[in-house]
């Protein structure tokens, strides 16, 4: 295998650091949240799942494109 | 150096024939020969597991619940009081729709948790692969969901509350509120897709570098919890996107 293609891909994966980061900071946000007001635990949960949803896509993107650059 | 570089390369071989689609028959249909790859005949063990088990589970309903009959009504039930307090009056034709892809969506991302293991130089003769990992399986729910987003809002909504909303909230969003019809079932399609791939193939590599105590105890995160929680965001985005049509 061309080893550009390699590093190629190790640079498509670093998009989860920024996923990462995401999702932890909305995780911490959100249990803040609940400890302040219990009671809308449902909605925000369902506005967080929401939020990390969006947030791991580009972590997701960039796996896709590494796969795509990996073994196509 | 070179025995490392010749390991790693018989482990992306071994990974690449993994993400392989294996064709099990061809059926011949009036000249054209149409390929039945494992995704399908994975498909069919979850409608089946799907279809036999809402056959056995309701039968002999009672009153009273008890037994298995908790369960299921504990199912229906969650998953109808979700979309009501989601989408509103208008819950029940959506409820069909979203609700099935839930639980296939539910039983399909656990099946690489029921696949045999290679250990002990024991060769499994199947491996459960879950259908979800072919891009074209999420690519199909995808797109018929943003259908039935357009479809109802034009429905409910009316030609012209329809073409009006592509101008709310101010007129400059237009761009934007087109581009959103092509990005929103792309990402729904891609994070599926991607994530349960991702799942797989961490599962491939553990099961080929370490197969003795290991992947049965990943499994648990990568299979069953990663699973389950795709199968909660596809449903759940996906009830947004008609909420927010229809509202």
């Amino acid at each position: 295998m061309n080893p550009m293609i390699a590093i190629g891909a190790a640079m498509a994966v670093l998009t989860g650091v920024g996923a990462g980061i995401g999702i932890g900071l909305a995780t911490g946000k959100a249990v803040d949240a609940i400890a302040r007001q219990p009671e809308a635990s449902g909605k925000i949960q369902s506005v967080f799942l929401l939020g990390i949803a969006l947030a791991e896509a580009t972590a997701i993107y960039g796996f896709v494109i590494a796969m795509m650059a990996l073994f196509s | 150096m070179t025995e490392n570089v010749e390991h790693a390369l018989t482990l992306g071989e071994r990974i690449k024939e993994a993400l392989a689609f294996k064709t099990v028959f061809t059926v011949h249909v009036a000249g054209l020969s149409i390929p039945v790859t494992e995704t399908v005949i994975t498909t069919w063990i979850v409608m089946a597991v799907l279809i036999i088990a809402s056959l056995l589970l309701t039968r002999r309903l009672t009153e009273v619940p008890k037994g298995a009959q908790v369960l299921v009504e504990g199912i229906v039930g969650g998953l109808n009081d979700f979309f009501k307090n989601q989408i509103g009056h208008n819950w029940r034709i959506f409820a069909p729709w979203i609700g099935t892809v839930a639980l296939y969506l539910g039983i399909a991302n656990l099946l690489g948790f029921f696949s045999p293991l290679p250990v002990f130089g024991f060769e499994p003769p199947f491996a459960l692969k879950p259908p979800t990992r072919d891009i074209n399986v999420t690519a199909a729910l995808s797109i018929l969901t943003i259908l039935i987003v357009i479809v109802s809002g034009i429905a409910i909504k009316g030609v012209r509350a329809w073409l009006k909303s592509f101008v709310k909230p101010a007129p400059f969003m237009l761009p934007f509120n087109i581009l959103e019809y092509f990005i929103r079932p792309l990402s729904l399609c891609l994070r599926l897709y991607g994530n349960i791939l991702g799942a797989f193939i961490v599962m491939e590599l553990l099961a080929m570098v370490a197969p003795l105590f290991l992947p049965p105890i990943a499994s648990l995160y990568f299979d069953f919890f990663d699973g389950l929680i795709q199968a909660v965001v596809f449903t759940f985005l996906s009830t947004l996107y008609i909420a927010e049509a229809v509202e």
